[in-house]
């Protein structure tokens, strides 16, 4: 089927294994940004302030709208004179590197997903917990942090997970701005020996293989999450025995 | 032999004194547990059974193997005369002549009233529309709710809908009905109305097996009541000797508890 | 945002490009849309099967098309199947001969993988109750799936059907790689040539943003149409019903019902 040698191949999977690396750097990084501003977000367009209502509106429907590559090619090919328009002389001497570019658009466009989830959680949460916080006058800092935030991301966990595998499968996008990573090293590992299927087949199920492995945790985790929730369906399939 | 979609008519009527419906040590177990430990009964043409029992007595699991929504696990069935076996084209056979009402009426939500009633005859009888549509409006007038064809699901009470419930079965033109707890989730001011209703189909002379907690209900209508227990069947007799003279002691604890 | 110099004269002058790539990306949102619907059917139905040797294959077939990013699905069949004599001169020559039978191939593949689990949990979201009701009645497993569970299926799995969908549209952005002039290739086009990059890809943005702003409200209306039963006051009892009851051929049927 192949006509390479051990050392050629194992020469390949050493770049591939880099690639990897520097995938999973990129997913990971992006995905912390994109979680931490997310939740910012959500919680903060929460506001009764119209203004920020509207913005809200508007960032979501222009993120949730357009593809995350033109995002993606916007920051990298344009990102400096962005800067350097914003921030004057600082920003004018500094490059954006590939990997910052996917950060910062997967940021950009995830939190905008992130945030709904957390406001759709937030909205599903019964007010007592608000009431209850208030009448313990439990500072609103503590709260959030300690009351609605730990709940919040009991609920919007499934979507979570949902945004996690999203954002995993579009990190490829990345190469196709010049980031060797994975995608990047399998293409031309590919060309030049070839090989075409071995390569990409073997790159698409190490993308399906880590998925498949970051879905256990989360079903893990969403079990833990669960200590302490009454589980109405539990019940009722058990009384529907007539 | 069996009736094609397209082409109507009934099957071969059964011989006379053939019972409507006969269990034969049917047996039904889900995993270890006997949901069905043993059955034995056999119900006349024109005969109106009511089934009790406490909750997990295997009463709706009971019917439900009549017309083979449960699949048992041992035993015979013979409905009006054929063999329930686990044949496609047998099952949909038997299910064209026996009628259903579920507890939760289960009507389509995307069709009218009308359109509930119609589908069926429709589908399986090839019904041209007009056609339909009166065999429809006939079955809706019976139940009082000639006004509400043209309503979707959602907008009719729990009562109506049961209702429409049940002339949808009866568009089927069946020769035996089943209802499974058919007022148990009907608020107490609804139940009068499908009761009253049901109480007018028996004096039809269709076979009816119905599984109730009402037993008012019962005392009206019934030929013979079956109490059943644990999977099975306890005691069973004319309805009149079930309320007063109950013989075993289980039966005797049910009804005191019911009719407290 | 006053930081971007967007050269409105620019604009003005790519739009005729621009709406050239546009017109790609839709044919190739249509086809693949279309053809993955179709695919779905048969693979969930497999996938749904009770026997081990017809669900197996549908589901390690989802897992992979799924699972697998779209751009690596795009290399294996573009550089991979594309580049096999074989099937470029064989019988197949319409769908690997050319980059944009690839393209074709790739999305349809990914999007009957996704449209699949759609259509499964749509299916599975239907009330067992109601099915029940309808086999009690006799009506046969076929007339079951075309009258009760695909209406009720569909009004259960828009939402995630249009959430697909509006996925998929960003998702055929990348075609670029493989020689397909799409609105994203357009963009970059012109930002090559011009050396403006915020002008161009804004531009492309905004397309992208309109046409996929256009689906959502087609799905709203849809929505609202399928939803009818549930506000709608007392329809007059036939007559004026919109004839939704033919036995007629499934098309019309599906038409009729949806």
């Amino acid at each position: 089927m192949t006509n390479l040698s051990p050392a050629e191949i194992a020469g390949y999977l050493r770049q591939l294994g880099e690639g990897a690396l520097v995938t999973l750097e990129l997913f990971l990084t992006s995905f912390a940004a994109a979680f931490v501003l997310g939740v910012l977000i959500g919680v903060v367009t929460l506001s009764r302030s119209r203004i920020i209502r509207a913005v809200w509106r508007v960032y979501a429907s222009i993120f949730m709208g357009v593809p995350s590559l033109l995002v993606i090619f916007l920051i990298y090919y344009g990102g400096s004179a962005m800067l350097s328009a914003v921030l004057g002389e600082l920003g004018a001497g500094v490059d954006i590197s590939p990997f910052g570019a996917g950060v910062a658009a997967f940021a950009a466009v995830y939190a905008a997903y992130i945030a709904e989830l957390v406001r759709g959680a937030i909205d599903n949460l019964p007010k007592g917990q608000f009431e209850g916080a208030r009448a313990l006058a439990i500072p609103p800092l503590v709260m959030w942090g300690k009351v609605i935030l730990p709940q919040a991301m009991r609920l919007a966990l499934p979507g979570l997970v949902n945004v996690w595998s999203f954002m995993l499968k579009e990190t490829p996008l990345v190469s196709l701005a010049g980031l060797q990573d994975l995608v990047a090293s399998a293409k031309i590992a590919a060309g030049a020996t070839k090989e075409p299927f071995l390569f990409f087949i073997a790159t698409a199920l190490v993308f399906i293989a880590f998925s498949a492995l970051t879905l256990r945790l989360a079903t893990v985790l969403e079990i833990r999450l669960d200590r302490g929730v009454r589980r109405p369906d539990a019940r009722a399939s058990a009384g529907a025995q007539a | 032999m069996k009736p094609s979609a397209e082409t109507p008519g009934p099957l071969p009527a059964p011989e006379a004194d053939e019972p409507a419906i006969g269990l034969y040590g049917v047996v039904k177990l889900y995993g270890r547990h006997r949901a069905l430990d043993g059955i034995d009964l056999e119900v006349r043409r024109g005969e109106k059974i009511v089934i009790c029992g406490p909750s997990g007595s295997g009463k709706s699991t009971l019917i439900r193997c009549i017309n083979a929504l449960e699949r048992r696990d041992g035993g015979r069935i013979r409905v009006n005369g054929i063999d329930l076996t686990a044949e496609e084209g047998t099952v949909q056979d038997i299910r064209q002549e026996v009628g259903m009402v579920f507890q939760h009426f289960n009507l389509f939500p995307h069709l009218t009233a009308l359109e509930n009633c119609m589908l069926a005859p429709r589908l399986n009888r090839g019904l041209g529309k007009e056609q339909a549509e009166r065999l429809a409006m006939r079955h809706l007038e019976r139940v009082h709710l000639a006004d509400h064809a043209g309503k979707y699901p959602a907008r009719l009470s729990g009562g109506q809908q049961q209702r429409v419930a049940i002339a949808r079965a009866l568009c089927m033109e069946p020769r035996i009905l089943l209802f499974d707890e058919p007022t148990s989730a009907l608020d107490p001011e609804m139940v009068n109305e499908v009761l009253g209703v049901i109480e007018e189909l028996a004096a039809t002379g269709v076979t009816m097996v119905c599984v109730t907690h009402e037993m008012g209900f019962a005392r009206r209508v019934a030929d013979r009541c079956v109490f059943m227990d644990r999977g099975a069947i306890v005691e069973q007799g004319p309805a009149q000797d079930f309320f007063a003279n109950p013989r075993s002691e289980r039966l005797r604890g049910f009804l005191a508890q019911i009719l407290r | 945002m006053s930081a971007l110099p967007v050269d409105l004269d620019l604009a003005w002058r790519s739009l005729p490009e621009l709406l050239a790539g546009l017109r790609v990306t839709v044919l190739i949102t249509v086809l693949p849309l279309m053809f993955g619907l179709a695919l779905a059917f048969p693979i969930c139905f497999a996938r749904m099967a009770e026997r081990r040797w017809q669900s197996l294959p549908a589901e390690i077939f989802v897992v992979f098309f799924r699972g697998a990013p779209l751009l690596i699905l795009l290399y294996v069949v573009y550089y991979g199947f594309g580049q096999i004599a074989l099937l470029r001169e064989g019988p197949l020559w319409l769908l690997f001969g050319s980059p944009f039978g690839c393209v074709i191939v790739a999305l349809t593949l990914n999007h009957a993988a996704y449209m699949t689990e759609v259509l499964r949990g749509s299916l599975l979201a239907v009330p067992s109750g109601i099915v029940e009701a309808s086999e009690a009645l006799g009506i046969s497993r076929r007339h079951i799936f075309i009258w009760v569970k695909m209406p009720l299926a569909i009004r259960y799995g828009l939402k995630a059907y249009q959430n697909e969908v509006v996925s998929f549209v960003k998702g055929t952005a990348i075609v670029s790689v493989v020689t397909i002039t799409d609105l994203t290739a357009v963009a970059n086009g012109i930002f090559e040539q011009t050396y403006d990059p915020f002008t161009p890809i804004l531009c492309a943005a905004a397309l992208y943003w309109a046409f996929i702003n256009l689906l959502r409200i087609g799905f709203e209306l849809w929505g609202r149409w399928l939803a009818r039963h549930q506000r709608e006051e007392d329809s007059p009892r036939t007559a004026e019903a919109p004839g939704r009851f033919g036995l007629r051929r499934l098309s019309r049927l599906a038409k009729a019902m949806l």
